[in-house]
């Protein structure tokens, strides 16, 4: 019980994606010009995670190694088209303003990273647990950009005006450039604090390690895949 | 050789059990997304051109053949009916939803609801200047000034223009097809 | 003058990436060095090409026909996966050479979302089948020129004293927010 514990929290600090780990950066910077549109973002995903996590664990037994890539795709991408179906039923309205990046939950490195890196390796609760971890982990990160860049953009968050009648909110913030600039400012800020958290504990301080494509999942899920061949 | 069949077996299990779910999702869904779709695309423009009415069009929607109609009462009586129809222009196909008032024979309105034209050119169609001209027209004559008719196109935009009105012409052919049903079809 | 004005808006005004977000994690990953983001980015625009090649005709004889619209995204995927998977094999028997400057890159673009966004954008657009092509071969183009930019900036700030903890991605991210700024000026060209 305690490494389930330990696999569901994990998510949510020590490899908070998209902060910690980065990973799927499109949607994180595409679709976070409002807090709502993060949240809504962050739930579809954490939806096809959790339940593509708890399949490929299911089935990660009778799928062959060489054809898992291509079961973990349609798997994934089967729960994807449910969740466009879902949304278009019943949240026809987020699902428009999200548009074309719905679809793209498919492509995003967190679905195939961690069914790759986790699902296919461990038992179907701690899956479950590793997926609800990272799901909630990732909605958090797109809600607080969401949130921090519908404040400064545009002077509301949720669309609720700040209660600050000075503050002139500069519009760039919710367009592409104002995107980049603050997730840069985010993951500096998150260095910072490791830096000074493992200075507290005595220790020398780390480079930061979030360099992308090290880190980024599906990038080793090549290169493994690159060995076998 | 086992391996090959096993992995082909596998896959084919899976394709067949995501297939069989999403096939049942669509079906369990269709009607929601259909209502949904037209309440977000079609509503906003439907519900200006048939403004003033005290029902829901889109709730009391009945179909003929393969035309939506929508319904408009006021104080509880049939008004008038608006449907939408599809005709190309520029690029890409233009839609327009017409309102036609039942018991004048004329057109209450007409409202854009998709269209892919040139944007500060062709879009001009969707502004009030070109729009007002249909309203009250009656069934009679409606077509572009060049073709004998009493619509002026938007200067510098002949195509997007004649798009539109081929489209509500369209809508006045379905309209006067299916006039003598209209009146059976919400009679309760 | 329509299709000029199509490919200069998929390479500037909508450029891919600084504007439309898509490919930010390769954008990101592959830029460290000049000669790698060239790779990556002749790599891109071949298979954005092939993609858009083959999943249109599927769109518009297979799937829009039988009704299976829904299915797209499943489609688009699988396609695009096979795609990269043949290309490779194709490349490694028929053309050596292009294989190994392209090879390493080529698996990486399964999960890279411009190309799976591109297939869908001429779609959900509705172009005809060359003005699709175009717009692939254009948003490739406007790839490669953000990806080759940002790695010779990149180069240059491995070797200057940038604050220790903005050094690699935070850094990146606000020099890619920088170059975004100026791309969204090219806007003013459209209008």
């Amino acid at each position: 019980m305690p490494s389930v514990i330990k696999e569901f929290t994990k998510g949510l600090w020590d490899e908070l994606p998209p902060f910690r780990v980065v990973l799927g950066l499109c949607p994180t910077l595409a679709v976070t010009s409002t807090a709502e549109n993060g949240l809504g973002m962050g739930a579809a995903v954490l939806f096809v995670l959790t339940l593509s996590n708890a399949i490929i664990s299911a089935l990660r037994k009778i799928i062959p190694g060489k054809v898992r890539i291509a079961c973990f795709i349609v798997i994934a991408a089967s729960l994807v088209v449910a969740v466009e179906l879902l949304m278009q039923a019943y949240t026809y309205s987020l699902y428009q303003r999200l548009g074309i990046f719905v679809p793209l939950i498919v492509v995003n490195c967190i679905i195939l990273g961690r069914a790759e890196a986790f699902a296919s390796r461990n038992g179907v609760i701690p899956s479950i647990a590793d997926g609800l971890g990272m799901g909630l982990g990732f909605t958090m990160s797109l809600t607080f950009l969401g949130a921090l860049r519908e404040t400064l953009g545009n002077g509301t968050v949720f669309g609720i005006p700040v209660p600050w009648e000075a503050f002139r909110p500069a519009h760039l913030m919710v367009m592409a450039p104002g995107a980049f600039i603050c997730l840069g400012l985010i993951l500096a800020g998150m260095n910072a604090f490791n830096r000074h958290m493992s200075r507290r504990k005595g220790e020398i301080p780390t480079e930061p390690k979030n360099a992308a494509c090290a880190s980024c999942a599906a990038c080793n899920l090549c290169a493994t895949a690159r060995k076998e061949n | 050789m086992r391996e090959i069949i096993n992995m082909i077996v596998v896959l084919s299990l899976i394709c067949a059990a995501s297939g069989t779910l999403l096939v049942n999702l669509k079906q369990a869904t269709k009607a929601r997304i259909e209502q949904q779709v037209l309440l977000n695309v079609q509503g906003p423009t439907l519900m200006a051109v048939l403004k003033g009415c005290d029902n829901d069009p889109i709730a009391d929607r009945k179909k003929v053949g393969d035309v939506t109609l929508f319904p408009a009462r006021k104080d509880g009586k049939l008004s008038g009916v608006a449907l939408e129809a599809f005709a190309a222009g520029y690029s890409g196909d233009i839609g327009v939803i017409v309102g036609f008032d039942v018991n004048e024979d004329k057109l209450i309105g007409i409202g854009v609801t998709t269209q892919t034209e040139t944007p500060g050119v062709g879009t001009r169609i969707m502004q009030q200047g070109f729009l007002k001209q249909f309203r009250g027209h009656s069934l009679d004559g409606l077509d572009l000034s060049s073709r004998g008719g009493d619509i002026d196109s938007v200067s510098g935009a002949t195509y997007s223009s004649t798009g539109a009105v081929d489209a509500v012409r369209k809508a006045l052919e379905t309209y006067r097809r299916i006039k003598p049903q209209i009146a059976t079809l919400w009679a309760s | 003058m329509e299709y000029l004005m199509l490919f200069i808006s998929a390479i500037f005004i909508n450029n891919i990436v600084l504007v439309q977000y898509l490919g930010t994690c390769p954008f990101m990953g592959t830029s460290k060095s000049t000669d790698v983001a060239i790779g990556m980015g002749a790599a891109v625009i071949f298979v954005m090409l092939m993609a858009v090649a083959f999943t249109w005709p599927l769109q518009h004889y297979v799937l829009t026909p039988y009704g299976i619209g829904y299915l797209q995204t499943i489609v688009f995927i699988l396609v695009i996966a096979s795609l990269v998977q043949f290309v490779e094999l194709f490349l490694k028997k028929v053309i050596p050479p292009l294989h190994a400057s392209l090879g390493l890159f080529l698996p990486l673009i399964t999960t890279n979302c411009a190309v799976m966004g591109v297939a869908i954008m001429v779609q959900r657009g509705e172009y005809p089948f060359f003005k699709a092509l175009l717009f692939s071969l254009a948003t490739g183009l406007g790839f490669l020129i953000a990806l080759v930019i940002i790695s010779s900036i990149r180069e240059r700030l491995d070797i200057s004293p940038v604050p220790a903890v903005f050094r690699g991605i935070p850094v990146a991210l606000i020099t890619a927010g920088v170059m975004s700024l100026v791309f969204l000026a090219f806007q003013g060209m459209a209008a």
